[in-house]
């Protein structure tokens, strides 16, 4: 959190002169330095990759580059962004909604949210996870990071312990002119970012988490829905999903852990096959368990994570309509390395991955570095 | 500049007020302020002494603290030896983050006085999905007990 209160009178300054009439300049200026304080938060976050492969040529990449910006209105409305630069070239509005506290416990909110499916999905920066990369449940099975347009409710009790959303949302989009989904990334195609998405069918998506025990965090999450589709006319273009998604976070002094299972459920799959020609699976999921231990004393300022996780997921876990079930979709990984964190904010990963496949031909293994930051 | 100095208060909210008559098992309580100026790291509009008929039953603490894209208040019931009896989190207006007010997480503070250091992930716990907030608060509650911890050895009576 930064505040640049430069920028901030600059902002308030044109955005009021034009919708305030002042009797004076002083006046202005008065209202200005009473209201311009806080209501501008800049903030950012960011990862800087290599992957190393064996056989194949590396890759270096700004994998992203994420600017933050959140504007309070007044003490009830706030709207929050998050720009993202992908691969230096690419950009995307990660989020973009306006948050409505109505009470301490309650708000309501639209526009461009995350989709609240596993951890990573809405904590995905650099320094809140192990590992160069994300996991890759993380990305196959829930689309991280999965966006879309809609609108609900979100809030807590703090006398109960827990967090709760729900959203009426936009889904995937199954069949765009053409037929979108398929086996090997599962959902992923379907991703439709906001921008200038397809919609057919609204979603439903709600996650509760309980946090009223010690060192320990839960959560449950339920999306369901019928895919999007631009052929209203023909029923063989979309297929029903249900997505289940169950997590945990524990930290204890230097020890921590983190574990998801998520799994998706489509109906109408044989159909859509059949008529796109394609081989999207049926069942979909998997999960993943990680641990973590600080070799540096906790009362250092640094900290190093040594970590270890699996993975095991598979996009293929049933598939319908004569489609065979892909081996190779079904995903065991593990991964081995250590988060560096220089300072709060900063973080310097190293890690090892080694992916195979129930089909167990030439796994990939992978060395990966990785600098993230976070502000 | 004026000679006088006028004592300035923060508003305290129906809110805070029910907190605090709470904590000390009264219906009614009388606060004032405790400083007649800033000192290092306790304003003075922040901080107020307690008292019901005359009595004096303690004192409170209204703050404020970085959330994520926010600022959040809270308050700090202490004893007259200035023991916390109470911390809660008054208003938090965001979404992400709020878990901070959970009572199982305040209540680390509990009994803690100014010679108790706080840090993150040592003798506070942390909670995963709120970090921000929770250093916030820790690190909020630490200054405040140093705060309270330098005022006292600058000779400044507590009870005034």
């Amino acid at each position: 959190m930064r505040f640049f209160p430069l920028l901030i009178l600059l902002l308030s300054l044109q955005a009021f002169a034009q919708n305030q009439s002042f009797q004076n300049s002083a006046m202005r200026q008065l209202y200005n330095l009473a209201n311009t304080e806080n209501r501008l938060t800049l903030g950012g976050y960011g990862e800087i990759n290599f992957n190393g492969f064996s056989g194949k040529a590396n890759e270096i990449d700004v994998q992203r580059l994420v600017l933050l910006f959140a504007y309070k209105f007044d003490d009830r409305v706030q709207f929050v962004t998050e720009i993202e630069y992908e691969h230096v070239k690419e950009v995307y509005v990660e989020q973009a909604f306006v948050n409505y506290n109505i009470n301490n416990n309650l708000n309501a909110r639209a526009g461009l949210m995350l989709v609240p499916m596993g951890i990573i999905n809405e904590y995905h920066e650099a320094t809140t996870f192990n590992g160069v990369e994300r996991p890759s449940l993380d990305g196959k099975i829930i689309p991280s990071t999965w966006r879309e347009i809609g609108i609900g409710l979100a809030g807590k009790s703090n006398e109960l312990s827990f967090r709760y959303q729900i959203y009426a949302m936009n889904g995937f989009v199954s069949f765009n002119e053409a037929y979108v989904l398929e086996g090997l990334n599962g959902l992923r195609s379907g991703r439709q970012k906001g921008a200038e998405s397809v919609n057919s069918d609204i979603n439903l998506s709600a996650k509760i988490e309980y946090y009223g025990l010690p060192n320990i965090r839960f959560g449950l999450a339920v999306y369901s829905g019928k895919t999007q589709t631009t052929d209203l006319e023909n029923p063989a273009t979309q297929v029903g999903l249900t997505m289940l998604g169950a997590d945990y976070r524990y930290t204890k002094g230097r020890f921590s852990s983190r574990g998801q299972w998520a799994q998706t459920t489509l109906r109408d799959v044989a159909a859509y096959n059949a008529a796109g020609n394609t081989d999207l699976g049926s069942k979909m999921g998997g999960y993943y368990l990680e641990a973590a231990y600080n070799v540096l004393p906790l009362t250092n300022r640094q900290r190093i994570d040594m970590f270890v996780r699996f993975e095991d997921f598979d996009t293929h876990k049933e598939t319908a309509g004569g489609v065979a079930s892909n081996p190779a979709f079904h995903r065991k990984e593990t991964t081995l390395g250590f988060s560096y964190h220089l300072s709060p904010g900063t973080v310097f990963k190293a890690d090892y991955q080694h992916k195979n496949t129930a089909a167990n031909e030439n796994p990939i293994k992978q060395f990966n570095v990785g600098v993230g930051f976070f502000f | 500049m004026a000679a006088f100095a006028p004592v300035l208060m923060l508003g305290v909210s129906k809110k805070a007020e029910k907190e605090i008559n709470k904590t000390f098992e009264v219906s009614q309580t009388r606060l004032a302020p405790v400083l007649s100026q800033d000192v290092t790291g306790i304003e003075q509009k922040r901080m107020f002494r307690v008292t019901s008929n005359e009595n004096l039953l303690g004192y409170a603490y209204l703050g404020e603290a970085p959330s994520k894209t926010d600022t959040f208040e809270y308050l700090v019931v202490f004893d007259v030896d200035f023991a916390v009896k109470k911390t809660k989190v008054l208003v938090y207006k965001e979404d992400y983050g709020g878990e901070i007010g959970s009572k199982r997480w305040l209540k680390q503070f509990l009994n803690k006085t100014p010679d108790d250091r706080f840090a993150y992930r040592q003798n506070i716990a942390a909670i995963s999905g709120a970090t921000i907030s929770v250093k916030s608060m820790t690190e909020a509650m630490n200054t405040l007990m140093i705060s309270l911890a330098s005022w006292r050895e600058n000779g400044e009576p507590y009870k005034l």
